[in-house]
């Protein structure tokens, strides 16, 4: 049953035009072009992971370890004047029919390799957290800009009929710079907002049921209840027949209802298979909370969600609870990398063993990079000039890195590319053209990408 | 000037019969068409391609390939948007062989575009129809009669008060006042109803609202370690107030980017700056970026572009932010434009700033605060030379102070202080050495009888000094601007002064006088720009965002842009007289509401008419009221009112209603917080306002993210919003209360929450319900109905 039967069912039998002011939200617009991927997982590491420490190999860091670093030009730091050279705290190893090399903080994602397409030239617009943060969830490095997940939603719609169309699963220890911000609609209609689970907490979707005191409340008053303010409303559109927000809004309770239903059992995991919880490192502490958070990501996919975002890290306080790895990277990019590598590998493997990478995005990124030099002696500043971020699956190459960073992992040697590029060829992906999605707000055809953006179509297979 | 721009559209009909009728004008027909269509591309200066059709020298030149570009199945132009219509191209293919003719009138300026028109007088058009009681209600049937459209009939007496008490109250009426309305037989009972509702406190708090969402006020930073402002509310109660007191709108406008500089004995004109100060603010840019980076020049960049921003939309309905990287691109407004509105805000930065509501004492204090200020301005830069000081000795105290600072040993820390202090008096040159001795005593004079005054209040306002912290610095002078190129801070162009656009004809567009005076000037000439009688802008832009809050639509649809990407006026002569009566009469918004209210349009029904829909489904020419479903703040306010639990206190602090946690970025929690504490009474406008982590009730009732300016509000329906209105704790909360106010009468249900009796099958129907599931289920039926969500 196709989505307009189901809700013109489900609502009693409602017009179709009655139902255009709730589908308006959920219908999307036509295709810019066919599409090669219907859903994208983001991954987010908040607080800006190293890229010299996970995917970009430098022997150059390995060699000079310790020496004066002299990249030929002034450098400016956010909070420090530049140490010396230092190599990865972690080894290096090739992996995979393509070579590519990786830290042996990152083993997992390394068996991944030859899925992936790794961009080492990203550079940002801010080597501030907030903006910088901003800048890759919405394309700009100003708060009250709609979120990448908010424009998917609205350019495609709903695939699936009692869920959102964007979920956010932030880091159980709190949000990220900025907060929910970073997942705001901003200006787009508020259905497209980003629908947040704390899957660590009783109440993992705000006021998806009563509040727990309101024990008069039971299934039977609800279902009894709805029927009841159906007739109630429906007595109210006497001379009022052709307000269809009045019937949309009848047909939200049934959808709401629904969503009761389907929300629990997405987020209840408990008849994974043994062997997909130990994918996902549920058996291990260190894993389980990111591991759970991706795998309930995937069961969000699966029933045709269409952006789900997933954060690792919390805020860039003490002690550290995010990748900002000032004072010490060994300790705490330890902690973070392991936490995100085997969930974020099973995520990949999962998905390709159940077809779904064909046409799914993963989407890995931060907020920026970090320094080839020391922070004090064990840590490193920020680097907005140079960070990785990768890709995997519906429409792309696979096993492929585009462009290159220099010989310190400072700046762009090759290609240097954007956030923008990125959303760019994700939306290009999707079947949208991103100069062509636009929403008029304060005089502004507004975009995910601004004025920029150049889809990258060299691993675009 | 003002019809040319329909004239294409008027055109349509006629050409398709008329083929080979009346010769095509340039100046009417043709500039029109490539202004809407084409010229936001190819504008006069650097338009697309080289070619340039905001101009006739710039048509001429294409003329060849002018019809064969815009023509055929697939045309090559334009790039957005649909193709030109046959008639479209018809027209431009007449004007072409007919010798492409200019009849652009002598001393035409270029500036056609219809905001930028000088104000035009109009008599309201002549009408016979005893429907037409005011002026308004005169354009509005004219234009109704040409669309072969009729009004609707005046609404009910129960619709009347409660659409009335929710447009000017943001509240429903009570029973009692729907019931004495009702019986009331005097001939004037709506006019005094309308009088009633704009003499109460409760109009400035709705409508107040109404204008803290166009310069998006929020009490945190926004962005990273998301920062309460304890002190934003008073400029809140300064809006609620200034309405409250049918303040003019000039003087409105003035306080509140120099209410300081320009009523400087006046509390509320400090108080008034928190407009400045009301958006985001990049605490770790401002405050932990160190001086002289690129990141820390681009955080005040965009600082004061927020500035600009929010006076030129909220103010002008202009979008002057676009012209940071370049001209305009649909607007005639330039880069110099842009940046000479930075220059204006580039003297004063958004910070806690101290005032007292003592008129005498805060002139009192106001005088020190200016004698401070002159010392410190040539205290500061002796500090910081003496701060760069150093020496051996001078190394090895500070590696002590810090020991003695983690060992919290205060006495050892005052001494060493101290001895610092000495330290580098010695390493100083005679000459700073005496001006540091003697600013220093001046200062201390100063802030001897500073603390003599009873403390300050404060509030988040634009200020020109205040504490150093981190890395944050007050102006000394204004910084100096330069006009950017491509916007980046690393490509300074040549200086920019103070001024605002060039396209406002009749008003001097750079504030010369004001760049070497205190930066206070620069303010004070930008307020006197926008408040002259001959900016048009100012004018059209407030009398158009009333309508838009009254009907739902304003006369101009896009009421933060009036530029050629927004909508065109659907009443261009109603909104030039209501501008022009509203300018002329004092700019007083009661006296512009009171029209509005009592006119004939206002008063119609809102119910379905499926010919009249034909014609106009969007309901552009009012043929009836427009049905509204209630924003998030008066759903609140209203499920506070059935429960009969609504706290009516005006003004101070804002209510937090969450859990917080100061932090490195700070904890807002709204699910570890007790909704039944008395500030969740109050209303909802005095909610403190956090930017990172909305509330999520409000969130889902399209209350807008104070970070973005919201001119018009979303109204969404969706299942994510159902649910919070089902079960949000507050809401379930104010069903139970209202469940126990009505105890156990289902008609009381409905006179709490719809002012109204209920009907014989309503009562059956929810007493049965009540009956198996309890009365509070029955209560949160009540508040989850269309006719409690929806006003007609």
């Amino acid at each position: 049953m196709n989505r307009r039967n189901f809700l013109r069912n489900a609502g009693g039998g409602l017009g179709a035009l009655a139902l255009a002011e709730i589908m308006r939200a959920s219908e999307g617009r036509p295709l810019d072009h066919p599409a090669k991927a219907k859903r994208v997982v983001q991954l987010f590491m908040s607080g800006a992971a190293s890229q010299c420490d996970t995917f970009d190999y430098k022997p150059r860091l390995i060699a000079k370890n310790g020496e004066t670093w002299d990249p030929g030009e002034k450098v400016e730091l956010f909070q420090s004047v530049p140490g010396a050279v230092m190599k990865s705290p972690w080894d290096w190893k090739q992996y995979g029919q393509s070579g590519k090399w990786m830290s042996s903080l990152v083993p997992h994602l390394g068996s991944c390799v030859d899925d992936m397409v790794f961009f080492p030239s990203m550079i940002s617009k801010s080597n501030v957290h907030g903006p910088a943060t901003f800048l890759q969830a919405s394309g700009f490095i100003l708060p009250g800009y709609p979120s990448m997940g908010s424009w998917i939603s609205y350019a495609l719609g709903s695939m699936n009929k009692d869920l959102p169309d964007f979920v956010v699963i932030p880091d159980s220890r709190g949000y990220a710079p900025n907060g929910p911000g970073n997942w705001s609609t901003g200006f787009l209609p508020a259905g497209h907002q980003g629908t947040m689970i704390r899957a660590a907490s009783a109440n993992p979707i705000y006021d998806l049921n009563p509040p727990e005191s309101a024990k008069y409340i039971t299934k039977e008053s609800e279902k009894e209840g709805l029927r009841v303010l159906a007739a109630l409303n429906r007595e109210h559109l006497h001379n009022r027949e052709d307000d269809s927000r009045l019937e949309a809004r009848i047909a939200s309770y049934e959808m709401a209802a629904r969503l009761q239903v389907s929300a629990p059992e997405v987020m209840d995991i408990s008849g994974e298979s043994a062997a997909t919880r130990k994918l996902y490192g549920l058996d291990e502490k260190i894993t389980e909370d990111f591991g759970r958070n991706c795998l309930i990501a995937r069961r969000l996919l699966e029933r045709g969600v269409r952006f789900v975002q997933v954060w690792s890290g919390a805020d860039n306080g003490f002690p550290r609870r995010n990748w900002d790895s000032h004072e010490d990277i060994a300790k705490d990019h330890g902690q973070m990398g392991t936490e995100m590598d085997k969930p974020a590998a099973a995520l990949i493997k999962d998905l390709k063993s159940r077809g779904l990478l064909d046409d799914t995005i993963v989407y890995w990124t931060t907020e920026f990079g970090r320094m080839p030099c020391s922070q004090g002696s064990k840590g490193r500043d920020h680097n907005p000039f140079c960070f990785t971020s990768w890709l995997a699956g519906g429409g792309l190459k696979r096993g492929v890195t585009y462009g290159a960073s220099d010989e310190w992992s400072y700046k762009p040697a090759e290609h240097p590319i954007y956030g923008y590029d990125i959303h760019a060829t994700v939306l290009h992906l999707l079947g949208i053209n991103h100069e062509k999605l636009t929403y008029r707000h304060n005089g502004v055809d507004r975009k995910l990408t601004d004025v920029h953006g150049h889809v990258i179509r060299d691993v675009i297979a | 000037m003002l019809n040319s721009v329909v004239i294409p559209v008027v055109f349509v009909a006629v050409a398709a019969t008329l083929y080979a009728a009346a010769p095509v004008s340039f100046h009417r027909q043709v500039r029109p068409l490539l202004e809407q269509r084409c010229v936001a591309c190819h504008q006069a200066e650097r338009g697309a391609g080289g070619v340039t059709l905001a101009t006739y020298s710039g048509v001429r030149a294409v003329l060849a390939r002018l019809v064969p570009t815009v023509s055929g199945a697939a045309p090559r132009m334009p790039k957005a948007g649909k193709p030109l219509s046959a008639e479209e191209v018809a027209l431009i293919e007449r004007w072409v062989a007919a010798g492409a003719s200019d009849d652009t009138p002598a001393g035409f300026n270029g500036a056609s575009w219809w905001s930028l028109a000088p104000l035009k007088p109009v008599a309201p058009p002549a009408t016979a129809s005893s429907w037409a009681r005011t002026p308004i209600d005169a354009f509005i049937f004219a234009k109704l009669t040409e669309k072969r459209l009729s009004p609707s009939p005046e609404a009910d007496r129960r619709t009347l008060i409660r659409r009335l008490t929710f447009d000017l109250h943001g509240l429903p009426p009570t029973f009692e006042e729907t019931h004495s309305f009702l019986a009331d037989r005097s001939p004037d009972a709506y006019e005094k109803l309308v009088d009633r509702l704009l003499a109460s406190p409760h109009y400035g708090e709705r409508w107040g609202r109404h204008w803290l969402d166009v310069v998006h006020y929020g009490e945190s930073h926004g962005y990273d370690k998301d920062k309460p402002r304890r002190n934003a509310w008073p400029y809140r109660d300064y809006v609620i107030q200034s309405l409250n007191a049918d303040k003019p709108y000039a003087q409105f406008v003035q306080e509140q980017l120099a209410g300081d500089v320009l009523f400087p004995d006046d509390p509320a004109g400090v108080v008034a700056t928190g407009f400045i100060a009301a958006g985001p603010w990049d605490f770790v840019g401002h405050a932990e970026l160190r001086e002289g980076t690129t990141d820390k020049e681009n955080t005040r960049l965009l600082d004061r572009d927020d500035m600009l921003m929010t006076t030129m939309s909220a103010f002008t309905s202009m979008t002057a932010h676009c012209a940071r990287c370049h001209d305009h691109k649909f607007d005639p407004i330039k880069q110099e434009d842009y940046y000479s509105l930075q220059a204006v805000f580039s003297g004063i930065d958004r910070a806690d700033r101290p005032y007292d509501t003592d008129p005498a004492l805060h002139t009192r204090r106001r005088v020190l605060l200016e004698q401070r200020r002159t010392i410190m301005v040539e205290l500061q830069p002796l500090l910081d030379k003496s701060a760069a000081v150093t020496s051996p000795e001078i190394q090895e105290l500070d590696k002590q102070l810090r020991i003695w600072r983690a060992e919290k040993d205060t006495a050892k820390v005052d001494s060493g202080n101290a001895r610092r202090k000495d330290l580098v008096l010695v390493l100083l040159d005679p000459p700073t050495r005496a001006a540091l001795e003697k600013w220093n005593a001046a200062l201390a004079t100063v802030d001897a009888r500073l603390r003599e005054l009873p403390k300050p209040q404060m509030v988040y306002g634009a200020a020109n000094i205040f504490p150093l912290s981190g890395t944050l610095r007050w102006p000394i002078a204004p910084r100096p601007i330069h006009v950017l190129g491509r916007g980046s801070v690393q490509s300074p162009g040549k200086p920019a002064f103070p001024g605002a656009l060039s396209a406002v004809q009749g008003l001097p567009s750079r504030f010369d006088f004001a760049a070497n005076g205190p930066e206070g000037a620069r303010r004070a000439a930008l307020a006197q720009w926008i408040t002259a009688k001959e900016n048009m802008l100012t004018w059209r832009s407030i009398v158009n965002r009333v309508w838009h809050y009254h009907f739902g639509a304003g006369i101009v649809d896009s009421p933060n842009d009036f530029g050629r990407m927004g909508s065109l006026p659907t009443h261009p002569e109603l909104l030039d007289w209501l501008a022009i009566q509203f300018r002329d009469t004092g700019g007083k918004l009661k006296s512009l509401h009171r029209q509005i209210v009592l006119s004939s349009v206002y008063r119609q029904a809102s119910d379905s008419d499926a010919a009249k829909s034909k014609i106009d489904a969007g309901n552009r020419y009012l043929w009836r009221m427009n049905r509204w479903r209630l924003d998030a703040e008066s759903i609140r306010d209203a499920s506070l009112a059935a429960a009969g639990r609504l706290d009516l206190t005006a003004g101070g602090p804002s209510s937090e209603q969450f859990f917080f946690k100061d932090d490195h970025s700070p904890v807002y929690d709204y699910t570890r917080f007790d909704i039944d504490s008395p500030g969740s009474r109050r209303r909802s406008v005095y909610r403190f306002l956090v930017r990172s982590v909305p509330d999520p009730l409000m969130e889902r009732l399209d209350c807008p993210d104070p970070s973005t300016m919201t001119a018009k509000r979303n109204s969404t329906i969706t299942a994510i919003q159902a649910l919070a209105l089902l079960n949000n704790p507050l809401l379930v909360k104010q069903a139970e209360y209202l469940a126990a106010r009505a105890n156990g009468d289902v008609n009381l249900l409905f006179r709490y929450a719809l002012q109204r009796e209920s009907t014989a099958p309503e009562r059956e129907l929810l007493s049965a319900y009540a009956q198996k599931h309890g009365f509070a289920n029955a209560a949160r039926l009540i508040l989850n109905s269309n006719e409690f969500l929806f006003v007609d």
